[in-house]
């Protein structure tokens, strides 16, 4: 079977800080594995060489056996790899609803005249998006919000409103930076259901980073560690929890 | 705040009242009230332009002066030494405003942003105005060039109303394209890029064809807005094309309201009219106008734009911070 991801020997190097080093793993669809590691690790910067953010200095990287190492951020995002961001990359001044519209453009038809000249085409298609939109928003009970600005809400409604504008086209793979950070104990919950309905139901092959170690252990069915670039570990929750390498370097720091 | 979107293009359709009204206003003017008129029409497409790129697309960029005088000389290029009709030579000048737009977006897209952007435009449209000055024999030099307003599909165009007519007609087409594009996703996502350039890739979208897209389509108008300019004036000038005529328009803008189309008709209308009335101080027009300009931005930062969002939600602006 052919992994729906894989990684290899991925690095990136900033003028001589080894940012990540020599990292390799693959995802299946379907699977949840999460990235821990402390602050400055590598966890974004591998997220960030996947997603074409940052230039990987050496390895490889396949999406559903297609080479994306050296593709641009939208061509890898237009590929089926899409990712949330650490700080979040919500548009302020655009409404709810137009962010999740946004997370649509690709799959939305009609070519810049159709629009200029306000075709049928190019109409239909602009309703038919925001119906979807509202219809996703409402999946996650955020529907009432559709019509604020993005800036307006909540950090954690900001947290989950990403989320859907990241899954709305229904990539196959999603990589997850920090999605539950400053969310209260039952959002962080909420948000762990939504990953997991996310890769249980639609097959979705998820990359979550996350520093809540127990969050981590019950959402992720594969646990990679890292550690100053550096892959460090990698096996079930289970295999972790008892891995010494990983309790000297990172869990023992708890 | 709950407005469904059937509602709201509806109540849009009302805008078309806007044009409608004005058929009229020929029957109202005088041949120099006409004049401004037809004026108010010309900024309002410059305005919008302008708008699109500093206000939706957030780019520093001031090219804006040097689209309106690419238009205008390739539209009295076209009729002086082609010898085309003025009409056959507005989409030629739309053309030519649009590669501008292409080459200002080159350099944004170069990775130039913020003040660079603004000084790389700026000296863009102080080269154009050097080269319409010492190529004389293209441009006519410092004595302008005509248009020639005779020959035109049977038209009166030397008739102010008569232009009156044809700049309503464009002008209304040219807004309600741009009002298309900036409702659809392409308008999305060229506010998507200002709020945030990363994010957006990461949605799939490509955003250096977002910025060239915002970019040609403002030099386009604008473009176009110049050649209305030279047949309004009949002779194009070097001066016409200046940092006060940029400045002015960044008055226009900001008056009216960043990002807003309804604020770029009323920036461009009521900065038309304005100087007209401060006439009547002579040898202080410049120091009335500024101080009205900042008057009005004090008391209305988000520009007139926000006096109509308090009307009706169809006006609300794209703006969330500041
Ligand atoms: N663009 C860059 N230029 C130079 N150094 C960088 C760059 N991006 C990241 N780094 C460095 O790479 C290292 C890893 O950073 P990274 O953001 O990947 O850590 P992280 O594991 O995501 O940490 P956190 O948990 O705090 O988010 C850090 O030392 C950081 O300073
Ligand atoms: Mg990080």
């Amino acid at each position: 079977m052919t992994s729906l991801l894989k990684v290899e020997g991925l690095s990136v190097h900033f003028s001589g800080l080894k940012a990540l080093d020599d990292v390799s793993f693959e995802l299946e669809a379907g699977q949840v594995r999460a990235v821990i590691g402390p602050n400055g690790a590598g966890k974004t910067t591998l997220f960030n060489a996947i997603s074409g953010y940052a230039r990987p200095t050496a390895g490889s990287v396949l999406l559903e056996d297609t080479e994306i190492v050296h593709c641009s951020p939208h061509l890898i995002a237009e590929k089926g790899l899409r990712r949330t961001f650490q700080n979040g990359g919500l548009f302020a001044a655009l409404t709810v609803l137009e962010n999740v519209m946004t997370g649509l453009h690709t799959q939305t038809p009609g070519t810049f005249f159709d629009v200029l000249l306000g075709r049928r085409k190019a109409v239909e298609a602009e309703i038919e998006i925001r119906e979807k939109a509202r219809d996703l928003l409402k999946l996650m009970s955020m529907d009432h919000m559709a019509d604020t600005p993005a800036g307006d809400l909540s950090g954690g409604q900001q947290r989950i409103v990403e989320i859907v504008r990241t899954v709305a086209s229904e990539p196959p793979v999603l990589l997850l930076d920090e999605p539950a950070v400053g969310l209260s104990p039952v959002a962080r919950q909420q948000m762990m259901e939504i990953i997991k309905r996310l890769s249980g139901e639609k097959g979705v092959g998820i990359l979550l980073i996350e520093h809540a170690v127990e969050l981590v252990m019950a959402a992720a069915d594969r646990i990679l560690v890292m550690a100053a670039g550096a892959r460090i570990s990698e096996g079930t929750p289970e295999e972790i929890r008892s891995d010494k390498a990983v309790l000297e370097a990172y869990l023992g720091h708890a | 705040m709950q407005t469904s979107t059937g509602t709201l293009s509806k109540r849009r359709r009302i805008f078309w009242l806007v044009p409608l009204i004005a058929l009229a206003l020929p029957l109202l003017t005088n041949p120099y009230t006409q004049f401004i008129a037809n004026a108010m029409l010309i900024y309002t497409l410059v305005t919008l332009g302008f708008s699109v790129v500093i206000g939706n697309l957030g780019q520093l960029a001031f090219a804006n002066t040097a689209f309106f005088g690419i238009g205008a000389y390739a539209s009295a290029i076209a009729s002086t030494n082609l010898g085309l009709p003025w009409l056959a030579t507005v989409p030629l000048a739309g053309l030519a405003g649009a590669f501008g737009g292409f080459l200002a977006s080159a350099a944004a897209l170069r990775g130039i942003r913020l003040y660079y952007l603004a000084i790389v435009t700026m000296a863009f449209g102080e080269l154009m105005r050097w080269f319409y000055t010492h190529t004389g024999v293209l441009t006519g030099g410092t004595d302008g060039l005509p248009v020639s307003r005779e020959r035109d599909f049977g038209l009166a165009l030397t008739s102010d109303t008569v232009q009156f007519y044809v700049f309503l007609i464009i002008t209304c087409l040219l807004v309600a394209g741009t009002v298309n594009l900036l409702r659809s996703r392409i308008g999305r996502a060229i506010i998507a890029v200002r709020e945030n350039e990363i994010a957006t890739a990461s949605l799939g979208i490509p955003t250096s064809q977002i910025i060239v897209t915002a970019f040609m389509w403002s030099g386009f108008i604008v473009g176009i807005a110049g050649a209305m300019f030279a047949l309004h004036t009949g002779r194009v000038f070097p001066e016409s094309f200046g940092l006060t005529q940029l400045i002015v328009n960044f008055a226009m803008v900001l008056v009216g309201g960043l990002g807003s189309v309804a604020g770029a008709v009323l920036g461009a209308v009521a900065l038309t009219a304005l100087p007209e009335y401060v006439r009547a101080f002579p040898g202080m027009e410049e120091i009335f106008f500024g101080v009205i300009v900042m008057v009005v931005l004090l008391v209305m930062p988000k520009g007139l734009a926000s006096l109509l969002a308090r009307v009706s939600p169809i006006f609300q602006q794209r703006y969330h911070r500041d």
